[in-house]
């Protein structure tokens, strides 16, 4: 079957293209369409990957079509969204240094922490020095890419990859991790979490979104990664979107997570985690953290202390 | 007798992996809990950490063995963020182990 990649994939539009995808059904030949594609966000190349690399595992032909009348082949070679799905084309440009820009799309190894540092040095140039302007941008970025991410290795079953970029214009960071996994549900389900099995996709999510919950069990986890992204989403005025199996959570600024349908009656074979933070919201990321743990009942004000050396 | 863990120099400067932080918790300082008078975690060196870490490390240990501990742990060199980490883990761990006594 032959699918055609729309054009703009962003905001509003991903979750169409998600449906899209699904629409592939057990098809045995894909092709993908790209003469159309004019303009792609991190949480669809993400997306895109994981989905096709999904498809390769399972034996599955897929061809990309027409990249030399895309109008955004060189970025998506830049992206290495290509290089990822095993359609690496020749390269007739230089890569310049991405510093400030943009992080291509990586797989999700065993060394998170080291993925973690140079993604968010990547998106905070300087912020690896506490002292810098830029720190508490790193620290959130390494925060939220490392918590997803761990989701996405230790949870899913699947492959993860993760993105990230930051638009000058807008002066967001926006920051992307996608799996082919078993999606959020099925892993409470693997967990022997029983009450997993009642719930529909988009409430096993939000389920996912609350403190002290988690898949992975004791003694290692707490259940509180989403949570802390969720909050501090909300802290920061931020974007979350979270889409599991056929199951869709958005958070917008200022308001609370929500379920959504997804649209076309479409669905996502694995978990995508979208987020977008102004780069002016993250001034001092301690006191962003503490005010949501402190919201999300993770900490009680005045609270018994440790005993803190210098 | 004192035990003092160097966290970067165990793990490096990020702390990100929470099942590495509960195995480490589980092999070095739960068997030390009521033999050493004071048990010293030193962060100096660590840039980066996450919740789920700290919390597989210091809420683990407090939900174990109850609020008496605080008298004998210190948390050295901790730069702000993981200060709070680190805080909001004691509260976590003192609140399960509350629910379990």
């Amino acid at each position: 079957m032959t699918l055609t990649i729309p054009p703009q994939i962003h905001m509003d539009g991903l979750l169409p293209f998600l449906a899209r995808l699904s629409t592939v059904g057990d098809a045995e030949e894909i092709r993908l369409d790209f003469s159309g594609l004019r303009r792609v966000s991190p949480g669809a190349l993400v997306a895109l990957v994981a989905t096709v690399t999904r498809w390769l595992r399972q034996r599955r032909k897929v061809a990309f079509l027409n990249l030399d009348r895309c109008a955004i082949t060189g970025y998506l070679q830049r992206m290495d969204v290509l290089k990822c799905c095993g359609a690496d084309l020749p390269e007739d440009f230089t890569r310049h240094d991405s510093r400030g820009r943009f992080v291509p799309v990586r797989l999700v190894e065993h060394d998170v922490e080291k993925i973690g540092n140079e993604m968010a040095g990547c998106l905070a140039p300087g912020g690896e020095d506490y002292e810098h302007p830029n720190a508490s941008l790193y620290d959130l970025a390494w925060y939220v890419f490392t918590e997803t991410a761990n989701n996405a290795r230790q949870h899913s079953g699947g492959l993860g990859y993760a993105a990230a970029q930051v638009t000058r214009s807008e002066g967001l960071l926006k920051l992307a991790v996608a799996d082919n996994g078993k999606g959020i549900r099925q892993s409470f389900i693997d967990a022997g979490l029983s009450w997993a099995e009642n719930l529909s996709d988009g409430e096993a999510i939000l389920k996912a979104l609350a403190p002290k919950v988690s898949s992975k069990g004791r003694p290692s986890n707490e259940g509180v990664g989403l949570t802390l992204v969720s909050g501090l989403v909300r802290q920061t005025r931020g974007w979350l979107l979270v889409v599991s199996g056929s199951g869709v959570v958005r958070m917008n600024p200022g308001g609370n997570a929500e379920i959504l349908p997804f649209p076309e009656a479409g669905r996502y074979d694995g978990t995508l985690v979208v987020t977008a933070f102004r780069q002016k919201s993250a001034t001092d990321f301690a006191v962003l953290l503490h005010d949501a743990k402190l919201q999300s009942g993770l900490l009680r004000a005045g609270a018994q202390g440790g005993k803190f050396q210098p | 007798m004192k035990l003092e863990l160097n966290l970067a120099e165990e793990f490096g400067s990020s702390l990100s992996d929470g099942s590495v932080a509960a195995e480490f918790r589980m092999g070095r300082i739960d068997p030390y809990a009521g033999i050493c008078s004071q048990i010293v975690l030193d962060f100096t060196g660590v840039r980066s950490a996450n919740s789920s870490f700290i919390n597989a490390l210091v809420a683990g240990f407090m939900e174990q063995h109850g609020p008496k501990v605080l008298d004998q742990l210190v948390f050295k060199g901790c730069n702000p963020v993981i200060r709070v980490l680190v805080e909001s883990a004691i509260s976590l761990g003192l609140e399960k182990h509350a629910q379990v006594a």
